[in-house]
């Protein structure tokens, strides 16, 4: 099993290469902690909590609609080569497990997450010194980050059930930005904690001037939900005719 | 016209319209969230507050949901490809031209029904009066004007690039340029700005009172010139993605 999986991520990592599309993941982060950082800079009047109002500016918007979308394009992007021609075939004839399979994926999904968070993460601490905020981040950012990154990977595993499921490039994109804005209405009234997308934004603390979370409730929550559409996942899989 | 019906003969039963529903049933749902329960100066001004919020939600929304429709159009010839079997039965040009009139005819039914649900909900709201016909209807007009370019512009990319991660990774770019644009601007010539620039009403918040103060916007030169644009981004767009589309080697 370990050895089945450890092959599926050496020809995941084969499929993704010399694709661009971590540049997406690098590009719109630099947009939005440029915005952001514009916008913190011109109202320092009222923005004054530092640090922590320079991460609400650069994660507002982010964390809502973009990096559900974000994630959904990765996802989409990993089942691509699946739904051209006959690459079901070779698929799921290959001579390890469904779970392999699928775990071989969530991989280099969860890769891009962390990856993504990090880079999030950098633009933060270094548009803080040039705003010439004093001293270094918060402790607690690290925290938000690691529970960013939870709630990501949460989203990871639907739109991977999704992308799957649905042979189109686009929809599942679309379906990752109207998840992201119906989660700002949910979370906006205290429903965050049972619906997927909006895990992410929660664990991230956007929108959360107070940047209070229950821990865990949203730990219990992602495992949950990663739990569920992992599940899934691999059922789908072991369905899926040739 | 004969290709124009092949394109929306190639479209059936590829959910593009359900697509475009959930899209406009998420802004739906987000209007009944925002305006639910509305407080005596927001039914006076509902109207004008109903026009403002929806370039708001355009401008984030569109140019992903045009990324999405433009894909749709454009991928089921990649998939097949099905270009060298085309071209030889029609030129190139006729082939973009059809797909871009199968797109405006979508956006013009999508708009349409966007204000149909929004007034609809204006109603039900019970804002008081009815909606001013006049600037409903120049404001359908930009609105399709505006994501016609957006989509045009899609198009050429979704169309260029077999791969369709680049031309949804662009409509996310553009998305996410649009809601920035909105804290800094009214009006702008970037093609991702055109909500902004079309939106017919413009606000002003009273931080004392924290009432919203609605207004028909009276255009300057400035933002007549962006309004211009987005017709100008049009012929740009279509223009150059016909002529990159038909040199293309298939």
């Amino acid at each position: 099993m370990h050895l089945s999986i450890y092959k599926t991520i050496k020809s995941e990592r084969l499929k993704l290469k010399r694709s661009p599309v971590w540049l997406a993941f690098f590009i719109l982060p630099i947009i939005s902690a440029f915005f952001g950082t514009f916008n913190f800079w011109a109202n320092q009047g009222l923005l004054k909590n530092e640090w922590y109002s320079l991460w609400s500016q650069h994660t507002l918007f982010l964390c809502y609609i973009f990096m559900p979308a974000l994630i959904g394009t990765y996802c989409s992007y990993l089942w691509r080569l699946e739904h051209l021609r006959n690459n079901w075939n070779s698929f799921l004839t290959a001579p390890v497990s469904r779970i392999s399979l699928y775990a071989g994926k969530l991989f280099w999904a969860i890769v891009m997450v962390v990856a993504g968070n990090m880079w999030i993460y950098l633009l933060y601490y270094l548009c803080g010194r040039l705003c010439g905020l004093p001293g270094v981040p918060p402790e607690e950012s690290i925290g938000w980050i690691v529970c960013g990154i939870l709630g990501g990977i949460t989203i990871c595993c639907i739109q991977l059930i999704i992308s799957m499921l649905i042979r189109s490039f686009a929809i599942p994109i679309g379906i990752g930005l109207a998840g992201g804005i119906g989660g700002l209405m949910i979370t906006n009234k205290g429903w965050g904690l049972y619906y997927p997308y909006s895990l992410y934004c929660m664990g991230m603390r956007a929108n959360n001037p107070q940047m209070e979370l229950d821990i865990l409730p949203f730990i219990i929550g992602c495992i949950f939900y990663i739990i569920l559409f992992s599940a899934i996942s691999v059922v789908c899989l072991r369905h899926h005719s040739l | 016209m004969k290709t124009l019906q092949l394109e929306f003969y190639k479209i059936k039963r590829r959910k593009v319209w359900l697509t475009m529903f959930v899209l406009l049933s998420v802004q739906l749902l987000w209007g009944l969230w925002a305006f639910h329960d509305p407080r005596d100066w927001e039914l006076q001004c509902g109207w004008m507050s109903l026009l403002y919020h929806l370039s708001l939600l355009d401008g984030i929304m569109i140019p992903t949901m045009m990324a999405v429709l433009a894909s749709r159009l454009a991928d089921i010839e990649h998939k097949g490809n099905t270009y060298k079997q085309l071209e030889t039965l029609r030129s190139a040009g006729s082939l973009y031209h059809a797909k871009a009139a199968c797109g405006c005819i979508i956006i013009m039914l999508i708009f349409a029904a966007q204000f149909a649900f929004f007034i609809m909900l204006g109603y039900y709201l019970g804002y008081e009066g009815h909606p001013d016909i006049k600037y409903y209807l120049l404001s359908y007009v930009l609105k399709v004007a505006s994501n016609l370019s957006l989509f045009l512009l899609q198009l050429a990319l979704s169309m260029l690039f077999a791969n369709q991660m680049v031309p949804l990774t662009v409509g996310l770019g553009g998305s996410m340029a649009a809601l920035l644009l909105m804290f800094v601007t009214t009006h702008s010539l970037l093609p991702w700005g055109g909500n902004l620039s079309a939106s017919l009403v413009r606000s002003e918040w009273d931080e004392a009172t924290r009432i919203s103060t609605y207004f028909y916007r009276t255009f300057s030169a400035a933002e007549t010139a962006s309004v211009i644009c987005i017709f100008v981004w049009i012929a740009v767009f279509y223009t150059l993605g016909r002529i990159l589309f038909a040199r293309r080697e298939v």
